[in-house]
């Protein structure tokens, strides 16, 4: 029996394990976590197998490794959130029960449904950082998104699921078109990308009520002005309930066109020459020039890609949980994608994670509101602080720095005393 | 040796130890400097010499050890502190800031004026004064950053000066002059010194020990190995002591007759530096194959426009380049790196690798998206860690993994992993430029065997390099470089570095 | 056509000078703490904050005064963060920025919630800085000039004198002359025993000072209460008026009046209703003129040449 033979069908178990696990997870069918985990001991067994003992324990070691800030960070964040509960004369105990079994148990549903929209913002402004480029004005693409969403998914008839693609990868182009013209300002003129995608912002945030209003929100033929007319039941997208019974009847599988999506970021940041001209771009422009690759070109690729990653978000949403679009100025999705990519350290797949995880916060956050009266917006300060923490990495090695330095005097005073 | 022993001691350091988290900079080291004495601190790069200054200067604190100043022990917890007990130091890359003028860079932190603002007529009243007293001549009003480099020093010793230093430290002052302004830079010194000033030089050239000091101090591997009257002494004991065994003080170069038909040509070349200015004017040369053309000037005459243009990351306002015969002129990078034309930069870790990115990632750049290195849009990274353990053991690359990031290494093995990207290549035109900067005696001799190797392979190289030692030791022909244009040519046997020095620097015969 | 013709008049340049004033106030803080070399993209969260914690003061205090001192410490204090993060934290400018940023609207949502017990708007002030319109006597009769420059509200008059000062103490005070070179070459400054970290945090410190002026402008003088997110981008104006003014003071004001134009024309269209566009357009002028000052000028003017760059002196170990 030669087990290098059977390599391949190794992995395709771990793999079905993996994906059958995640589907039924984020359905809110918890038994998918027994599944991940087989995956996942799987795994380990299976790097222990082929690629030996060593290998293994230097995969674990780089993992805790990667996890100990996030998970500092957030231990402490929720310390000081206890504090700032007590002060303000909440019941840190009872909130935080309330926000944690809201979160990760009985709505579930709506963390995933939260998630979903973060993760594509998320992984836009990744892929961004990776080039070396602030895509601060994901927002904005996200907007442009969700609109061209909307007008396609009213007008467009095919068969659903061509129908679907199409909105999908149409209004991607249409709000990764948003980025042309920073993008070209930041080759051609050095323009901050931060200022201009962000004024980019500004301005589809405030095409959004044009649209709106042309397209079903006009005050004078219907009751809500506010929001445009329904898509089609065709264009919806489907739901998890078609397959799993039990999942809530909101909940639709955006998320997992995420995950996929997560992973092909992740296959073209490190497995493709695209992804790696980028990332040279980013790390050192000048040894990348000096080898022939087109600095021009990777910024151009890497924010008009962004811009189709954030616009999807905006396509998730539509398609997927309004099925119309709504005047909503204030929806963040674009400094809550920020925060999710900074939190992963730009990696695509730790975006899946901390979309997640802030998905689950804000969906804690509500339940906790409504069963303690502990206001929600307690949550903003979590998620704050969390990031702060994660973020200044180095505000550990000076903290260390300065108790060794401290000890030292320490004991430099100690001996000079005797 | 009577009047050295009158001499008062006026700084001494007792058992400086300095340790780092990975290096123990000085061990244990104890010098004494004496009133009115020009005292040289001599080693190569690493052996403590800068280390040890800084602590002199404030900016680092040592681990254990103690500096005495006239007898009585001193800390130093910053700069601050050794300005006002009197020490100046001049820095070996110049602390001045550009955009400021001459004044206001020397008052710089001992600006005169009451309360919070700067009495600027007292200021330059102050600076005109200083500098005719020491001779050192500078414009007041002059912007920093559109001085020479000779200028500029002076400025820096004007600053330390103008608080009153009574021990002017210098580190490595002539790495950036010509032989000329060597020569005004002792008489400075030897002016200083009949002022009543007390000079440390640090430096890793012999000759200049030798030429200006009286008393050196040679420190190895971050210890003090030996103490001299420069005048009892010769380079060559010096440079056994500094190295730790008898130097060979030039590589073995074997006969080789060049190609006849030239393997790259240069053409009445016009380059703008980004100030807009001409910085290569009208130059002309050519390679052959099998022999290495040296390049020498001074820093700042085009050496780096020069090298820019020719790998086409700069644009040419005028004139040709051609390889094997073919106008190259209008060719991208990319294009020209496919040519096998290689390039050695001189600013390693700026343009030469991707620090965070691995030895194997880093040796196929440039050449990622062609097979056997990428197939289709992926890349294979099978074949790409395999071929960078290949070249690691051709190019004595020291490294447990090649998957480790090239931040890593060393600096000579940083330039190994250069060398190997670029010299698998299999190139027919090579320019190479400060290959040895910063690098230790034993990476030099590697770095420049290998150089060699690839001139007895019939590659015609361009070498530009800052140090007339490597341009002599590695050099065919010897073109010397001036304001932008190739003045003067010749062989290296039939030369000296006194006569190119003075074609360096403009001399017309 | 005659209502278009009509907008241009000295009502205009009033108003223009008016509606640039967060951007002034900001721009010229931003001006300090980029030459000291520190990247300040957090204008906007900073703001956000003055303008919450001066409504607060003047709220409880019932004295609009009170509220502007608390506003501005408001901004000082909060940009401390900043400051730390990027100083001793050596963390990336514009990452730092960004998060200020989150903080900054989650913790004014907080409050908000806090104090008046819902997000959205707060409650009116009883008296704001707006209705307090001072004339200098001789020279606001002048014609045109007069009532643009001498005749306004005590915030616009203080970010004049700010101009004026801030010019003088980069050209003229030891301070100014340190600042300037801990964004040039931070190290020659530390060599010659001045910290740079000091510089830096004052620079950083002033730019939240100034800044928490602008949102304090925003909500007690502009207005009389405070919404959330009532900053609409200004700080990032303000951050592209400073690029384009060359980072200079009065360079940053220029600019800013610039953006205040195009403000201040974009009411005047929605206003007289001139054209028949929906009001949005115009709502964007002031976006699509920074963004043609941002890529037509950048190329213009030198930053400092250490801006954004980290400066770490060299650590201390056993």
């Amino acid at each position: 029996m030669d087990l290098k033979k059977l390599k391949p069908v190794f992995l395709a178990v771990i793999i079905v394990f993996a994906v059958v696990g995640v589907t039924l997870y984020m359905g809110t069918y918890f038994s998918g976590l027994l599944f991940i985990l087989l995956a996942l001991v799987l795994y380990a067994a299976f790097r222990y197998y082929y690629d030996g003992k060593e290998v293994l324990i230097s995969l674990l070691k780089k993992g805790l490794q990667g996890l100990m800030v996030p998970v500092i960070g957030i231990v402490i964040a929720i310390i000081i959130g206890a504090v700032v509960m007590l002060i303000s004369n909440y019941d840190p105990v009872a909130a935080y029960k309330a926000l944690f079994y809201g979160a990760f148990v009985r709505n579930w549903h709506i963390s995933v449904l939260n998630a979903a929209p973060l993760m594509f913002t998320g992984l836009s402004v990744a892929l961004a950082f990776h080039a070396g480029l602030f895509n601060i004005g994901a927002e904005g693409q996200y907007y442009i998104g969700a609109m061209a969403a909307t007008y396609l998914g009213l007008y467009v008839k095919l068969p659903p699921f061509l129908s679907l693609a199409l909105i999908f990868i149409l209004a991607g182009l249409l709000a990764s078109a948003w980025n042309i013209i920073p993008a070209v300002l930041k080759v051609r003129t050095g323009a901050h990308e931060v200022i201009t995608t962000m004024m980019f912002a500004h301005i589809a945030r405030y095409l959004s009520p044009i649209f709106i209003r042309a397209n079903g929100g006009d005050p004078a033929t219907s009751t809500h002005a506010y929001v445009t007319t329904e898509l089609p039941e065709s264009n919806w997208l489907p739901r998890f309930n078609a397959f799993l019974p039990d999942a809530n009847y909101r909940l639709h599988v955006g998320i997992l066109i995420g995950i996929v999506v997560a992973l092909l970021v992740y296959y073209l940041l490190y497995y493709t020459k695209v992804g790696f001209e980028i990332r040279a771009v980013g790390e050192n422009k000048d040894a990348a020039r000096a080898q022939g690759i087109s600095i021009g070109r990777s910024i151009l690729i890497a924010l008009l890609i962004a811009g189709f990653l954030a616009g999807l978000a905006g396509v998730n949403q539509v398609v997927g949980l309004d099925h119309k679009l709504y005047q909503n100025l204030d929806a963040n999705y674009g400094w809550n994608g920020i925060s999710v990519a900074l939190l992963a350290g730009s990696h695509p797949i730790g975006v899946i994670f901390t979309a997640l995880l802030w998905g689950a916060l804000d969906a804690g956050g509500q339940y906790m509101a409504r069963v303690t009266q502990t206001s929600n917006s307690i949550v903003e300060i979590i998620k704050g602080i969390i990031l702060f923490l994660v973020v200044a990495k180095y505000i550990y090695a000076y903290v260390g720095n300065r108790i060794r330095r401290a000890r030292k005097k320490r004991r430099a005073e100690a001996k000079e005393a005797v | 040796m009577s009047k050295q022993s009158e001499r008062r001691v006026i700084l001494e350091t007792r058992d400086i130890v300095k340790q780092f988290p990975r290096v123990l900079a000085n061990n244990r080291i104890s010098i004494k400097l004496h009133e009115n004495e020009i005292l040289s601190l001599l080693g190569e790069n690493g052996a403590g010499k800068s280390t040890l200054m800084n602590i002199l200067y404030g900016l680092y604190t040592p681990t254990s050890g103690s500096i005495h100043l006239n007898g009585e022990e001193v800390q130093f917890h910053s700069p601050k502190d050794a300005i006002e007990k009197g020490l100046g130091m001049v820095h070996q890359h110049f602390m001045l800031v550009d955009p400021l003028t001459v004044t206001e860079n020397i008052i710089l932190g001992a600006e005169p004026g009451k309360g919070g603002t700067i009495d600027y007529k007292q200021a330059r009243k102050e600076v005109v004064e200083l500098s005719e007293k020491y001779g050192l001549h500078v414009n007041p009003d002059a912007p920093v950053e559109t001085l020479s480099v000779g200028i500029q020093q002076r400025v820096e010793i004007l600053k330390a000066l103008y608080r009153q230093a009574k021990i002017l430290i210098l580190d490595e002052p002539t790495a950036v002059l010509t032989p000329q302004e060597v020569d005004e830079l002792f008489q400075v010194i030897s002016e200083l010194r009949k002022g009543g000033v007390s000079i440390i030089i640090i430096t890793h050239k012999l000759e200049e020990v030798k030429a200006i000091s009286d008393r050196v101090y040679i420190l190895r591997g971050g210890e003090m190995v030996g103490e001299r009257i420069t005048a009892d002494t010769t380079t060559a004991q010096l440079a056994n002591l500094m190295v730790g065994r008898d130097v060979v003080l030039t590589v073995e170069k074997k006969e080789k007759k060049a190609g006849d038909s030239p393997v790259f040509q240069i053409e009445d070349l016009r380059v703008l530096n980004i100030k807009k200015f001409p910085a290569v004017d009208g130059l002309s040369l050519e390679v052959k194959p099998g022999e290495i053309v040296g390049i020498a000037g001074v820093d700042g005459n085009g050496q780096s426009e020069l090298a820019e243009a020719i790998m086409g990351l700069l644009p040419v306002e005028n004139g040709k380049i051609s390889h094997l015969g073919e106008d190259i002129t209008q060719l991208t990078t990319k294009q020209r790196i496919s040519r096998s034309i290689s390039y050695v930069p001189s600013d390693r870790q700026r343009f030469g690798l991707v620090l965070p990115m691995t030895i194997g990632e880093n040796i196929m750049m440039g050449y990622h998206d062609r097979p056997p290195n990428s197939k289709g849009l992926r890349l294979n990274y099978s074949y790409i860690n395999s071929h960078a353990e290949e070249l690691s053991k051709s190019f004595d690359i020291r490294t447990p993994d090649v998957q480790n990031p090239a931040g890593k290494l060393s600096g000579g093995n940083q330039q190994k992993v250069i060398l190997a990207r670029e010299f698998s290549r299999d190139p027919t035109f090579l320019l190479v430029s400060q290959p040895t900067r910063g690098l230790d005696v034993g990476a030099i001799e590697y770095i420049h065997s290998q150089i060699l190797a690839m001139r007895d392979n019939n590659v015609g190289i361009l070498l530009i390099s800052l140090e007339l030692e490597e341009i002599f030791s590695l050099s065919d022909r010897i073109l010397v470089l001036y304001e932008g244009k190739i003045v003067k040519e010749f062989k290296p046997e039939e030369t000296t570095d006194k006569q190119v020095g003075f074609y360096m620097t403009g001399g017309k015969e | 056509m005659e209502g278009f013709f009509g907008i241009f008049n000295t009502q205009l340049l009033v108003a223009m000078v008016r509606l640039s004033t967060p951007i002034t106030l900001a721009a010229i803080g931003a001006v300090i703490c980029e030459r000291s070399g520190i990247v300040n993209i957090a204008m906007e969260g900073i703001m956000i904050i003055g303008a919450f914690f001066a409504t607060i003061g003047a709220l409880y205090t019932g004295n609009p005064w009170v509220g502007l001192v608390t506003g501005v410490v408001a901004g000082g204090v909060f940009s401390l963060l900043h400051a730390v993060a990027t100083v001793s934290f050596h963390l990336d400018h514009v990452v730092s920025g960004a998060v200020m940023n989150i903080l900054a609207f989650g913790l004014t949502k907080y409050f908000m919630v806090l104090f008046f017990g819902h997000p959205g708007t707060t409650d009116q002030i009883p008296r704001n800085l707006g209705e307090m319109e001072w004339a200098i006597p001789v020279l606001s009769k002048i014609p045109v000039l007069g009532k643009v420059l001498f005749q306004q509200t005590p915030i616009v008059y203080i970010s004049f004198v700010l101009i004026i000062l801030f010019t003088w103490i980069m050209k003229r005070t030891k301070v100014g002359l340190h600042i300037r070179a801990a964004g040039e070459h931070p190290l020659a400054l530390e060599t010659i025993g001045v910290s740079v970290y000091k510089m830096r945090y004052l620079g950083v410190f002033i730019s939240g000072l100034a800044s928490g002026m602008a949102g304090a402008y925003l909500s007690i003088e502009n207005n009389a209460s405070f919404t959330e997110g009532m900053t609409n981008g200004r700080g990032f104006i303000a951050l592209a008026a400073n690029i384009s003014g060359g980072w200079t003071p009065i360079g940053a004001f220029i600019a800013a009046l610039f953006f205040g134009f195009a403000d201040a024309l974009q009411v005047r269209f929605q206003v007289l209703q001139v054209f028949k566009i929906p009001e949005e357009i115009f709502i964007i002028f002031p976006y699509v003129a920074t963004i043609i000052a941002v890529a037509g000028l950048v190329r213009k003017s030198r930053p400092p040449a250490a801006v954004g760059d980290d400066f770490m002196i060299e650590q201390e170990s056993d």
